[in-house]
């Protein structure tokens, strides 16, 4: 038996280590927990217990909280319990046990000896659901796409700011207001409170732009003939761009973009990169309908050897339809519309038998 | 065993090991290691260097896994561990099996993602050490991404 060693090399990506030991330390760490819950829990407990000093032979039974009291008090314990005594369950239950038995074991129950060869799942494992984008009929074509806007995510976050930190200044000016009604004058207050409402006017101004420009360029519209969407096939695709400004260019393309989410430290980040642009169609000059909007129809074709849509824990490879205009007197906004693209057809050329013979 | 194929296996043998780890040659049906969805993969692999040490189970597995920024995923298509007398001894020192790919996912190599399949053999030895030996091949004919 070799002792743990503290401070290794990481070599590459993989653990080097004892996973024995690994799995010991994790199990301990979660018995700990679960033993801290249990002494505060007794603590708190027994601490509602006490005797009467004129008689010491009784104990008397004190109820010193009302029952959310009791439930309160006993969060912090219950949360250790349950906390180490879930991770102390997947210890045990993954103990001794080689990755891909863990990562298996979810998945189907496998007799000794006896291979799950059959296609795992039905369907294509790996490959995102599209019931999200497929729950919503067009007006012309068969789907009207989802959005899914950066910008409105940015809306929100302007929003959100511009609400908290105007709240902390009402809250300042409110005390600075309640000092002068009362004769006294707080400069340092008064002097923080200045750089505060400057911030404060500022958030409210990027937010009203930010609500400007998302309103004043108007709604966009994509439809598509079917979905999901396979490599070498050709779909229709309806573009709708609301707005009364003139647009100096619109484009519509495809992209591929690839998303990997780890973590740096305690942080977990997420990296998005296009790796792939089909440039499908562009328009100059557009001027929509008044009252209306600028309508198009288009052929959209996957290309054939497209890498079809996946989606896994921490990583992604997602297909998008993106709409990317410059009106005539704002700034160029973008429009993502996911889609699923399933891998090509499989084609099973050999059978069991044949492929064994093979070898031989 | 075709010796040309040996150097594409990758035998992960702990660093702090003193102890002899045995070599595992595989030979996959096709000699190109490229594969379609839904096609058949047949495997013959052949255990040396046991040194009269008894194994105390083996595990068979295809798999896929990512790589490249993100964390590792895995996701297990097939797996097999046998772990009775008589299991091991019809599958140890050498033995063949065959396994149906699913439809996706496809090997891809990206800039930010890759996915990789792979068979993977782990041997569990009575004194409680394993050892693992991982193969690559690749699923489908999607060309790898380079940033536009």
């Amino acid at each position: 038996m070799r002792f743990p060693r503290f401070f290794t090399k990481k070599r590459g990506h993989r653990r080097t280590d004892s996973h024995a030991w690994g799995s010991f330390a994790e199990g301990f760490f979660y018995a700990l927990l679960v033993g801290a819950g249990v002494v505060f829990g007794l603590l708190l407990v027994t601490g509602a217990v006490s005797y009467a000093p004129a008689d010491p032979d009784s104990v008397v039974l004190q109820r010193g909280y009302e029952w959310w009291m009791w439930l309160l008090t006993l969060l912090i314990p219950l949360a250790l319990l349950a906390f180490g005594g879930s991770g102390l369950i997947r210890v045990v239950r993954t103990w001794g046990k080689s990755q891909e038995h863990r990562a298996a074991a979810w998945r189907t129950v496998i007799p000794e000896g006896f291979a799950d060869a059959s296609p795992a799942v039905a369907g294509h494992p790996g490959v995102p659901s599209c019931d999200n984008l497929e729950n919503s009929p067009g007006i012309v074509l068969r789907y009207r796409l989802p959005l899914e806007s950066p910008e409105n995510w940015t809306l929100v976050g302007f929003g959100l700011f511009a609400l908290l930190w105007n709240a902390v200044v009402v809250v300042l000016a409110v005390g600075v207001g309640a000092d002068l009604i009362g004769g006294t004058t707080d400069w340092l207050l008064i002097g923080l409170l200045v750089p505060f409402v400057a911030v404060g006017v500022g958030g409210v101004v990027l937010f009203v732009r930010a609500v400007i420009l998302s309103t004043s360029v108007g709604p966009t519209h994509v439809e598509i003939s079917d979905h999901p969407l396979v490599p070498g096939m050709s779909y229709d695709v309806r573009l709708g761009q609301g707005g009364a400004h003139l647009f100096r260019s619109i484009d519509l393309g495809l992209e591929l973009e690839e998303t990997a989410t780890f973590r740096q430290g305690t942080d977990t980040r997420t990296q998005r990169l296009v790796v792939r642009r089909v440039p499908v169609s562009c328009w100059q000059r557009v001027q929509p309908v008044p009252g209306g909007s600028f309508e198009a129809r288009v052929a959209v074709t996957i290309p054939a050897d497209a890498m079809h849509s996946f989606s896994s824990e921490n990583n992604a490879v997602q297909w998008r339809i993106v709409v990317r205009a410059l009106p005539d007197r704002w700034p160029e906004f973008t429009r993502v519309f996911p889609v699923v693209v399933l891998p090509v057809k499989a084609v099973v050329k050999t059978s069991p038998s044949e492929a064994v013979e093979a070898l031989e | 065993m075709n010796a040309a194929d040996a150097p594409h296996g990758d035998d992960h043998i702990p660093a702090n090991t003193t102890q002899p780890f045995p070599r595992i040659e595989l030979r996959f049906g096709r000699p190109g290691r490229g594969y379609d969805p839904g096609e058949w993969v047949t495997v013959e692999y052949c255990i040396e260097g046991l040194n009269g040490e008894r194994p105390r189970a083996l595990e068979r597995s295809a798999l896929w896994y990512t790589e490249g920024k993100g964390e590792e995923d895995i996701g297990v298509h097939s797996f097999e561990r046998f772990a009775t007398v008589e299991t091991i001894d019809r599958v140890v020192p050498e033995g063949t099996f065959a396994i149906q790919l699913p439809t996706s996912p496809l090997s891809y190599e990206g800039v930010i993602v890759k996915i990789r399949w792979c068979i993977r053999l782990r041997i569990f030895f009575e004194s409680g050490r394993d050892h693992v030996s991982e193969h690559v091949f690749s699923v489908g004919r999607v060309p790898p991404s380079i940033l536009p």
